[in-house]
């Protein structure tokens, strides 16, 4: 497990391990990359954050367009794994957690422990010490390297 | 037809040396009196211990009792007597083929079916193991070369016979209806079988842990307290997990016909046996 | 439908002690009705009732056990109790010193009316 901000590391650590999570990835709304439990190759974690907060921002605009509340989580079943993808916010912001998991547990637990991960990392959290600045589009490249620097260790 | 168990007790009271002890001991084990059955049959062995039908009717008794190992021993006797006794043939056959090993079945079952040609039911149970009505073409294959008695009885990953390396020594389903593993899922002793004989301690084994957990795991959750056990009703088998020590996990099964509260004070007693062992050998 | 399962669960939560009883999907662990005591989190109670019922089903076709159609977890506080059904599972929360001979019955008789 890999975090950018270490107090992080602890609820998320929590959450894996209670809800059998085979995968694991916080991110900011923007994509960027908070912390991750499982990913072995940085390409694949780029590729998943990006279009995580590309299927947030699309089916929320979706429920915005007809008129409903932004839907909060999406969950995909597949035959050998399945995944959940759900925004919630934090006082850093709005992040989104994107969860991959198997047979060995089931969506219903996954959301439940979610639930205790959006309370654990509330709490945990540490006061902001300066405002937090917009994410630009370009530092976004130059941020994402650092943190998978910070995720892999390289 | 079972013989009227009255009767027979009151032949056999009157001439206990007499041979109505195998008529009489067969009819109380049908009857499900398996008790009264063993005794009357270690009566009967007492008096005739070279009576191939005494150890035959002994064997099955065991079989009822699921003391596997020591019936194969007593048929093995009895062939060692007769070695045309159907009944000891059957036995055998039964053991080798609940162990899984079909050539070994096969044989002792058509050795049978050759004594008693009659017998319809022993010729489905070797076209069910040769695989179908051809087999009557194959000539007879000669004698396999025999297993170890216990090993054939206890299954073919099981370990050998009850000795002071085994948790359930000498208890009932010691070997097909309890099984003790640990944090990993390895088996540490006991064995179990499906209805159909197949052995399946292995494949439990591995779920069997992960299974305990998950009980473990709820009960936390819920805050249910220390969890006592978890029962499972099946519709061929009831089973009770429970965990004699925190590394390790017992599974006690019984047929699910049998009154559910016995399964629970079943495990209790096995884990207790467990205990015991895991002291014995830590 | 869900009215029709929201009877059979008003019915088991009326037998004493029981805090709450649900229909819950056995594919995914979510709450289909529930009829549950305040306090008691529904969906917490469906996940882990359909994830415990998920390795009995394993563990029971490995045994040959044949299908299960009950199970009983029993704690010092109290107990959990499942009745699977093919899609579909009654679950239960039982406090300490309940009957639980009774409330299997109920169960299994409710668990037959889901299909």
């Amino acid at each position: 497990m890999r975090a950018v901000e270490p107090w992080v590391v602890a609820p998320l650590r929590a959450f894996v391990a209670e809800s059998s999570a085979r995968l694991a990835l916080l991110m900011t709304s923007s994509g960027q990359v908070v912390a991750q439990h499982g990913f072995v190759g940085a390409l694949d974690l780029m590729s998943v954050a990006a279009l995580g907060a590309g299927i947030v921002a699309s089916s929320s605009e979706l429920a915005v367009t007809v008129g409903w509340e932004p839907f909060r989580v999406v969950a995909h079943q597949g035959k050998e794994q399945a995944h959940f993808l759900a925004w919630f916010d934090t006082p850093r912001g709005r992040w989104i957690a994107l969860v991959v998991f198997g047979s060995e547990t089931k969506l219903g637990l996954v959301r439940v422990f979610f639930e205790q991960l959006v309370e654990d990392l509330a709490a945990a959290a540490p006061p902001e010490e300066e405002p937090r600045r917009e994410v630009l589009a370009a530092d976004f490249e130059r941020e994402l390297n650092a943190s998978l620097r910070a995720l892999f260790g390289r | 037809m079972i013989e009227d168990i009255r009767t027979l007790s009151a032949q056999y009271a009157a001439d206990p040396a007499s041979l109505v002890f195998l008529r009489l001991g067969e009819a109380l084990r049908q009857r499900g009196q398996v008790d009264a059955a063993l005794k009357v049959a270690l009566q009967g062995l007492g008096r005739y211990p070279h009576l191939p039908d005494a150890h035959d009717l002994y064997a099955r008794i065991l079989t009822d009792r699921h003391d596997y190992a020591t019936a194969f021993d007593e048929w093995d006797t009895a062939l060692r007597h007769a070695p045309h006794h159907i009944g000891a043939h059957k036995g055998i056959g039964f053991l080798y083929y609940r162990a899984g090993e079909r050539e070994q079945a096969l044989y002792h079952l058509r050795i049978a079916a050759s004594l008693d040609p009659d017998d319809l039911g022993l010729r489905h149970a070797v076209e069910r193991v040769g695989g179908g009505a051809e087999i009557w073409d194959m000539p007879m294959p000669d004698a396999p070369p025999p297993r170890e008695a216990s090993a054939a009885a206890a299954g073919p990953s099981s370990a050998a016979v009850p000795n002071p390396a085994d948790p359930f020594a000498g208890m009932d389903g010691g070997h097909d209806r309890l099984l003790l593993v640990d944090a990993d899922g390895l088996r540490l002793g006991g064995g179990l079988a499906a209805p159909d004989g197949r052995n399946v301690s292995d494949e439990a084994a591995a779920l069997l842990a992960a299974t305990t957990r998950e009980a473990a795991r709820a009960a936390r959750l819920l805050e249910l307290g220390g969890w006592a056990h978890l029962t499972l009703e099946g519709e061929a088998l009831s089973a009770c997990l429970l965990m004699p020590s925190p590394e390790t996990s017992l599974l006690a099964a019984m047929d699910t016909a049998l009154p559910a509260g016995q399964l629970t004070y079943f495990a209790d007693r096995a884990a207790k046996a467990a205990r015991a062992w895991l002291e014995r050998v830590q | 439908m869900t009215s029709q399962f929201q009877a059979m669960l008003d019915g088991l939560t009326r037998l004493r002690g029981v805090r709450g009883a649900l229909v819950v999907s056995l594919e995914d662990g979510l709450v289909v009705a529930e009829s549950v005591m305040g306090g008691l989190k529904g969906g917490a109670l469906a996940a882990i009732g359909a994830t415990l019922a998920g390795r009995a089903v394993e563990l029971s076709g490995r045994g040959g056990f044949g299908r299960p159609r009950f199970l009983h977890l029993q704690g010092d506080d109290g107990a959990l109790l499942v009745a699977p059904g093919h899609d579909l599972a009654l679950v239960a929360l039982a406090g300490r010193d309940v009957p639980i001979g009774m409330l299997r019955l109920e169960m299994l008789r409710t668990a037959e009316r889901l299909g």
